[in-house]
């Protein structure tokens, strides 16, 4: 079956009128030099040609203004938009009549995975990664994102040149300060996950600590469950147990993790100071 | 058949190699291998390297390193909400 040759706009429309806010569309064999063996787009589903991405559902103004980190990571709109990726599978093999993945926003093992959807988004042109990670979105900044997987050979999307981080205010702040807001908040050097530096105004990443990193996006999710059930069992006073397993954190724990999905990010305070990721929009009071 | 689960020694010898290689955290100048690519690397088979890297993942921070995590939110949250509100006596709630 061949493809009419508006697919790709007809798709990357179908999916805005859906709720996304951006959409593009990257090369499947792109993912060859960046992605491990077994992460590829067809590991996943032989044959694939191209992986259409979608990204939208960003916190609110007032998200990022709450006084409680609870509040942003308890209202994690991620579901809103992996509805229009699920979408997206339905109408390329309903209208198209090519087999179509949607990319499980799960985990392949461990915390891996099955697809890094960020390599997707910037593969397909939708934004390029920050400083402090997360990919972002020249005009719309900070986003979460969603693919579909398909043997479609669509057109595809270049990966966009110009990179939205760092902005204007964090290169005047580099030049005060010699750092930016997300390095200022999040310091390896002082117990926190980034280091780094503008170099000729581009954002260069010195260091990442992962690990402490997922101990912040993941605070009250598998990790942390697993971490408090390793001291329960290992604690031999009954009373103690119970503190622990009765307490705030692992009772916070257990909602998070039966919330599912719209409970896994738990950190955003490199994103929440970040200007390339929303701004700092004044609203009325 | 019972439950695959890893000898604790192979575990402590390999930890550490499994952890630089593998891809489960973004690293600045490489880009992480594959299970299967560990495997091969270090003479062990597929599953075991799955294993070591799964419980490593965990490993690598104390428990007290979460509860690390929830001050500092708690302290950012605030620190961000007295900035764009305008309402500099939020930071000492």
């Amino acid at each position: 079956m061949s493809l009419p040759p508006n697919a790709a706009a007809a798709l990357k429309a179908g999916a805005l009128k859906a709720g996304a806010l951006v959409c593009g569309v990257a090369d499947a064999a792109a993912f060859d030099a960046h992605a491990p063996d077994g992460h590829r787009p067809g590991d996943l589903l032989p044959g694939a040609k191209s992986v259409v991405v979608v990204g939208g559902a960003q916190p609110r103004a007032g998200d990022w203004a709450a006084t409680s980190p609870w509040v942003l990571q308890t209202m994690g709109t991620t579901e809103r938009i992996q509805s229009v990726g699920r979408k997206l599978a339905q109408s390329i093999e309903s209208e198209l009549g090519y087999y179509a993945l949607y990319v499980p926003p799960g985990t392949a093992s461990g915390d891996t995975p099955f697809l890094s959807l960020m390599l997707a988004a910037q593969l397909a042109g939708l934004g390029s990664r920050s400083l402090a990670g997360p990919v972002l979105n020249r005009e719309h900044g900070f986003m979460y994102w969603s693919g579909v997987i398909t043997t479609a050979p669509l057109d595809t999307d270049a990966p966009d040149p110009a990179p939205a981080c760092p902005a204007p205010p964090c290169r005047e702040m580099w030049e005060r300060e010699q750092t930016t807001p997300c390095l200022k908040t999040c310091p390896a050097a002082d117990g926190g996950c980034l280091a780094g530096r503008l170099d000729h105004g581009r954002a260069v990443r010195t260091f990442y600590d992962g690990a402490r990193c997922n101990t912040r996006v993941h605070t009250h999710w598998i990790g942390g469950f697993q971490k408090v059930l390793e001291a329960t069992l290992n604690e031999p006073d009954p009373d103690k147990r119970k503190m622990l397993v009765y307490g705030d954190f692992f009772t916070r724990t257990l909602w998070a993790i039966t919330y599912s999905s719209t409970n896994i990010a738990q950190c955003f305070e490199c994103m929440r100071v970040c200007p390339a990721a929303h701004g700092l929009k004044e609203m009325k009071s | 058949m019972s439950l695959f689960t890893l000898d604790p020694e192979v575990y402590k010898r390999y930890k550490d190699q499994v952890l630089k290689l593998c891809n489960s955290f973004q690293r600045i100048d490489q880009p992480g291998l594959s299970d299967k690519q560990i495997a091969e690397t270090l003479g062990l088979d597929e599953r075991t390297v799955t294993e070591i890297r799964c419980v490593a993942e965990r490993d690598c921070y104390p428990l007290e390193e979460w509860e690390t995590a929830i001050e500092f939110k708690r302290k950012a949250a605030l620190e961000w909400a007295a900035l764009a509100l305008k309402r500099p006596e939020l930071r000492d709630k």
